[in-house]
């Protein structure tokens, strides 16, 4: 039983960082209807931009992030308007190609400037365990845990609450009607296109300390935001999020119980299964 | 302007005038080996190998009078790339013969395209023995490769209280799955109970549930086989869910990385305790050991592991080949590696049988930071600490 609980907070601590990338992904979905295929790799550069800033100003990765999530931002918002506006009313397939392509580039840009080493970032709290009686957790893990979830609930929040966030589930919900209510579309997808690219950058940053860091990084990211993203029902901001704490314990439990070889299996038997018998997620709900 | 030319041409030809004399061009030697990617830091160590040998050759007059010079191919420690790297040393370089790759994954994949290419082949640090099964004439290894491994880690546990039970860890690639098995035949011919065999993936985030498998099976002993960043993911992680077998064993490689006990690089205090077979370390009772260690220190600030020393001797069986084959012929270049017969060098012994090495497998002790060794008695410089400490009395 502990081994259970221990395995289920472990996929929990993942779980959160899943969570952050899932739900970037669901709101460029929810808002643009772009299946985004570079989000891994604005994830990779979430990771670089944080590694720079340790590696040369010496500034610790957990506050490293929030300038990478900034500056990732305002990377997201350019390529908005310079790659993703010019194909937004394009046919999907299009779409893909474009999203497809920048990815590649991404990933072949970081390795010609960083080559293809990997690196890693070895703070003093990734060394730090805390225990609770029987169950032990890794300190940094911890630190990235609650920040992450600080962000789903921020993010949440905006959403539900904020003008800008009510205009974002207005034009989820119908694209052709909510401009002749006066919003406008292009800010509001340029903007939810870079609050997702960020919040992929910020999920970067906090999985840097505990993971490694090479151009190629972001790949299986992307497939799992869009596991998670197919749990949590399409464009659902809050179900993605709920994908991603599924999708890490899933993955924590399947390694205790048969074996790490097993996980990446699971993960996509998963996303098949729903796929197959619940298109619209586990969650129910189609969008935001 | 002109004056400038001038000068500058004087320079030049000054130049040539105190530079040793050499004969026509230059012969180049082929090298594939991993400068980037996820084990450029044992491609690092690999080119720092070969330049000392580089220096020390030339410095003798080079091979067949001719300056050697190293023609660096990067395979971005992926298969795939090393097969390249044979293509474009051979068919566009020309070089004689290859030396390389780091990984056993990489040097798998070139076995064949250098006997298709029938370009001699050596190998210096690939541990995985199939590498070594298809018995192709023109691959010649230097490293003693995982059932060497394996066996010296059993003697090494018989003579230290002989333990009943053990589990093997091991990253899912060649180098990861040929220790397992060789592990796993050695265990059940020493009588030793596998309680559990488990693999990961490196690019996990998180090996603990791994760990705790073996945790629950409760084994005395635990063999990883593991590359850098992964050995200091799997000791951090063994301390967070508490895993205290007697003993931490280890097929070298990440857990006999110079950057393994440091705390910049590696697992820094986790990596105590921990045992790995070793193919070399300084302290080695060989001839020259210490000179190419200083040589090391000198140059690059920094102790060499094992892997550096085995692309050093690589170069230099390459260039006496080269020399006693009086030829720049591949197939007389590999005849002449087949009857090589180096009694001292700094490696120990160097001599092919059927293309292998016969070397001797070493088992250290991180101990205070630094490797020791600790088997075979002979060779010791210390005595070994058994059980290792459970964590919370670290």
């Amino acid at each position: 039983m502990v081994r259970f609980l221990q395995a289920c907070a472990d996929g929990l601590l993942t779980g959160a960082l899943y969570a952050l990338i899932g739900m970037g992904l669901a709101l460029i979905f929810g808002v643009m209807r772009i299946v985004n295929f570079a989000h891994g790799a604005f994830l990779m550069v979430g990771m670089y931009a944080t590694y720079v800033l340790f590696d040369y100003f010496k500034i610790n990765p957990y506050w490293g992030f929030l300038p990478a999530g900034l500056f990732l931002f305002a990377f997201g918002y350019l390529c908005y308007l310079l790659f993703i506006r010019p194909v937004r009313n394009r046919s999907h397939f299009m779409q893909i190609l474009m999203t497809v392509g920048i990815g590649l580039i991404l990933t072949d840009g970081a390795q010609l400037i960083f080559k293809a080493d990997y690196r890693q970032t070895n703070i003093d709290l990734v060394n730090r365990s805390m225990h609770f009686g029987p169950f032990g957790a890794n300190v940094a893990e911890v630190v990235s845990f609650v920040i992450a979830i600080a962000f789903v609930m921020g993010l949440h929040a905006f959403v539900v609450k904020s003008r800008t966030g009510q205009a974002l589930r207005a034009i989820s919900q119908n694209p052709e009607i909510a401009p002749l209510m006066g919003i406008n579309l292009t800010r509001i997808q340029g903007f939810s296109f870079a609050l997702g690219i960020a919040l992929a950058g910020v999920a970067g940053g906090l999985l840097l300390p505990r993971l490694y860091l090479f151009p190629g990084v972001g790949e299986d990211y992307t497939t799992k935001a869009f596991v998670m993203v197919v749990l949590g029902g399409m464009g659902s901001i809050e179900g993605a999020a709920l994908g991603g704490l599924l999708l890490g314990v899933t993955e924590s439990l399947t390694s205790l119980y048969a074996g790490n070889e097993w996980a990446l299996i699971v993960d996509f038997v998963i996303f098949l299964l729903v796929l197959s018998f619940k298109p619209s997620g586990i969650f129910g709900r189609q969008r935001a | 302007m002109r004056l400038k030319t001038f000068f500058a041409l004087a320079i030049a030809s000054i130049g040539t005038f105190t530079a040793p004399v050499w004969g026509q061009g230059t012969v180049k030697i082929g090298v594939i080996t991993s400068l980037t990617g996820s084990l450029a830091a044992f491609g690092e160590a690999h080119k720092n190998g070969y330049a000392i040998a580089l220096d020390e050759i030339n410095a003798h007059g080079g091979v067949l009078g001719k300056k050697v010079e190293l023609d660096f191919y990067d395979d971005q420690s992926k298969p795939d790339q090393a097969v390249q790297g044979v293509s474009k040393l051979v068919d566009q370089d020309g070089v004689p013969l290859i030396l390389g790759s780091y990984s056993s994954e990489s040097t798998k994949a070139i076995v064949g395209t250098v006997t298709q290419r029938e370009t001699p082949l050596i190998i210096p640090t690939a541990t995985a023995d199939n590498v070594m099964d298809s018995k192709s004439p023109w691959v010649f290894r230097i490293c003693a490769g995982a059932n060497d491994y394996a066996k010296a880690t059993i003697a090494f546990l018989k003579a230290n209280g002989a333990p009943k039970t053990m589990a093997i860890v091991y990253e899912n690639t060649n180098f990861g799955q040929s220790n397992m098995k060789a592990m796993t035949a050695a265990a059940k011919e020493a009588g030793i109970n596998l309680v559990a065999v488990e693999s990961y993936e490196a690019k996990s985030p998180d090996y603990k549930a791994v760990l705790q498998r073996v945790k629950q099976a409760n084994p005395e002993v635990i063999y990883y086989c593991s590359y850098l960043l992964d050995a200091n993911t799997l000791m951090r992680q063994s301390r967070e869910v508490d895993l205290n077998p007697r003993f931490f064993t280890s097929a070298g490689t990440g857990f006999a990385a110079a950057e393994f006990p440091t705390a910049d690089k590696g697992a820094g205090k986790n990596a105590e305790y921990t045992f790995s077979v070793s193919q070399w370390l300084p302290e080695a009772k060989w001839l020259g050991s210490k000179e190419f260690d200083a040589e090391f220190f000198k140059r690059f600030n920094s102790h060499p592991a094992y892997h550096a020393i085995q692309a050093y001797s690589a170069l230099k069986v390459a260039a006496a080949a080269i020399n006693n084959a009086k030829s720049l012929e591949p197939a007389k270049i590999r005849d002449a590696i087949k009857n090589i017969n180096l009694p001292s060098t700094p490696f120990g012994p160097i001599k092919f049988d059927n293309g292998q090495n016969q070397h001797p497998v070493l088992i250290t002790q991180i101990l205070g930071g630094k490797y020791h060794v600790v088997f075979p008695a002979d060779a010791a410089d210390i005595k070994p600490v058994i059980p290792a400490p459970v964590w919370a009395k670290r």
